[in-house]
């Protein structure tokens, strides 16, 4: 099973997202991202080991913007 | 009673404070708790690194903003941008709504923190016009505010309450007719945050000045604006912020948007402790509690030959727990220094506020000013009264002593 990884725009929204996902049941970790290679340099992403479609839909719905996201394995 | 001793042993524990308009003093055990553990374990960086010590104090920080964010009923936390001060704030938002000209409403009790940067903007023709607050009276305050509004304004600027003299004004109905007029509404709350509830849906606030190190009671050199509109502010300070480094144009979202550069970790540490501080203690118990000892101390002062009050007996409809006062003959400076030899801290002067001494009569001689705070108690408040009584009227005797 793959976590996902949704790379945000700042560690502000980063730590919010994942406030919002703990406090929806859903375990979730923030991380510093570094992509370099794509157009919006350093950032931060919030990991969630399961449940990726309920997480996207409450940061979605919470006005996070998520930037890019990516799975990686568990 | 006050807060317990334990909470302020130091070597100022015989001096009466009474500058917490100033700034509080002293500030509560859990607040310098708070600052010393956040020089131990979140000592790193925050919002610029992934290692754990950076995550931490990331967490730390956004801890305080959720917190802010909640007390004066923000939705979104991102939009609590942490500042140096109220002054800063209140800058970043002024310059902000002026960018493209235009005219800015003020009243006539404002603090320089407003009326410098306003002036700054356009020395030789002012960019604000001044409602004139009549005190107890919020429909002629409304209306003095409203009859202000032309075609170039841009905004309604006010303080909550009056740094110099206490006078509270009516934020929420001064808001609902801003936002009748479709004019952001900037609330300057350095008197009355953590004092005062603030409500910035209800209030119609769209941007909240605070500074960290008064009501709120945590340290110097911390503060924040709260962004509750629409309109985006321009950056005031561009650099980095850990976040599209690859970009040279300052990141859009807040808080990263107005907020360049190390943040001040430790502040914020100590600005979320004082905020747990005045939760426990219950802001609605310390407005009233120090009301009250301001009544019974200005019915004190009111019975001593000499004193000169500006203001109504203190209420908390009307007026923050602050007080300005004279004795006849007098300058304010040097009952001020008098009281300080007596081992009694209070300010005196123009308290950078001349457009308040304007208002009440007072620009040419100031005001002596006595604020209490959460540790203030009723005995300290009677040894100042007493020590007024002597100032006021040497060699003669003192009533109860």
């Amino acid at each position: 099973m793959n976590k996902v990884v949704f790379n945000v725009s700042s560690v502000t929204n980063a730590m919010r997202g994942k406030t919002l996902l703990e406090r929806n049941g859903i375990r979730a970790y923030v991380g510093r991202t570094v992509d370099a290679g794509g157009n919006n340099g350093c950032g931060y992403s919030i990991t969630v080991p399961a449940g990726e479609e309920r997480a996207e839909q409450l940061l979605v719905s919470a006005g996070i913007r998520i930037r890019s996201k990516q799975r990686e394995p568990a | 009673m006050g807060i317990p001793m334990a909470n302020r042993k130091t070597s100022w524990d015989s001096m009466i404070y009474l500058d917490n308009a100033a700034t509080t003093w002293p500030k509560p055990a859990a607040v310098r708790g708070a600052v010393q553990q956040a020089m131990t374990i979140y000592g790193a960086n925050p919002g610029r690194s992934g290692h754990s010590m950076g995550l931490a104090a990331s967490e730390a920080v956004y801890r305080c903003r959720e917190a802010l964010a909640e007390f004066f009923h923000l939705e979104n936390p991102a939009n609590v941008v942490f500042v140096q001060n109220c002054t800063m704030a209140l800058n970043i938002v002024l310059k902000g709504l002026l960018k493209d000209g235009g005219r800015i409403v003020v009243s006539d009790l404002e603090h320089n923190a407003v009326m410098r940067p306003l002036h700054a903007l356009s020395p030789a023709s002012p960019v604000y016009d001044v409602a004139v607050v009549t005190p107890g009276d919020i429909p002629a305050t409304v209306s003095a505010f409203e009859r202000c509004i032309t075609p170039e304004t841009r905004g309604i600027v006010c303080m909550h309450a009056s740094n110099v003299f206490g006078t509270r004004l009516p934020i929420r109905e001064i808001g609902a007719m801003a936002h009748r007029h479709h004019l952001p509404f900037v609330v300057d709350g350095a008197q009355s945050a953590g004092l005062f509830p603030i409500d910035m849906q209800k209030d119609s606030i769209d941007f909240l000045c605070i500074p960290g190190h008064k009501g709120l009671y945590g340290p110097m050199g911390i503060g924040a604006l709260l962004c509750n509109s629409d309109r985006a502010l321009p950056s005031f300070v561009e650099g980095g912020t850990g976040s599209q480094s690859l970009e040279l144009l300052q990141p859009e979202e807040l808080p990263d948007h107005l907020e360049s550069g190390t943040l001040n970790t430790l502040g914020i540490c100590g600005l979320k402790a004082g905020l747990d501080f005045v939760r426990a203690q219950g802001q609605e118990e310390l407005l009233y509690r120090e009301t009250r000892m301001m009544a019974s101390f200005y019915d004190c002062l009111a019975n001593i030959p000499g004193v000169e009050l500006y203001t109504p007996r203190p209420s908390v409809e009307t007026s923050a727990p602050v007080l300005s006062v004279n004795l006849a003959g007098r300058r304010s400076e040097e009952v001020a220094q008098a009281l300080s030899q007596r081992g009694i801290a209070c300010r005196a002067g123009l308290h950078c506020a001349p457009s308040a001494h304007r208002h009440f009569g007072t620009l040419e001689t100031g005001t002596v000013r006595f604020a209490p705070s959460a540790f203030t108690t009723k005995a300290e408040l009677e040894r100042v009264c007493r020590a007024v009584w002597a100032e006021s009227s040497p060699g003669r005797q003192i009533p109860g002593a």
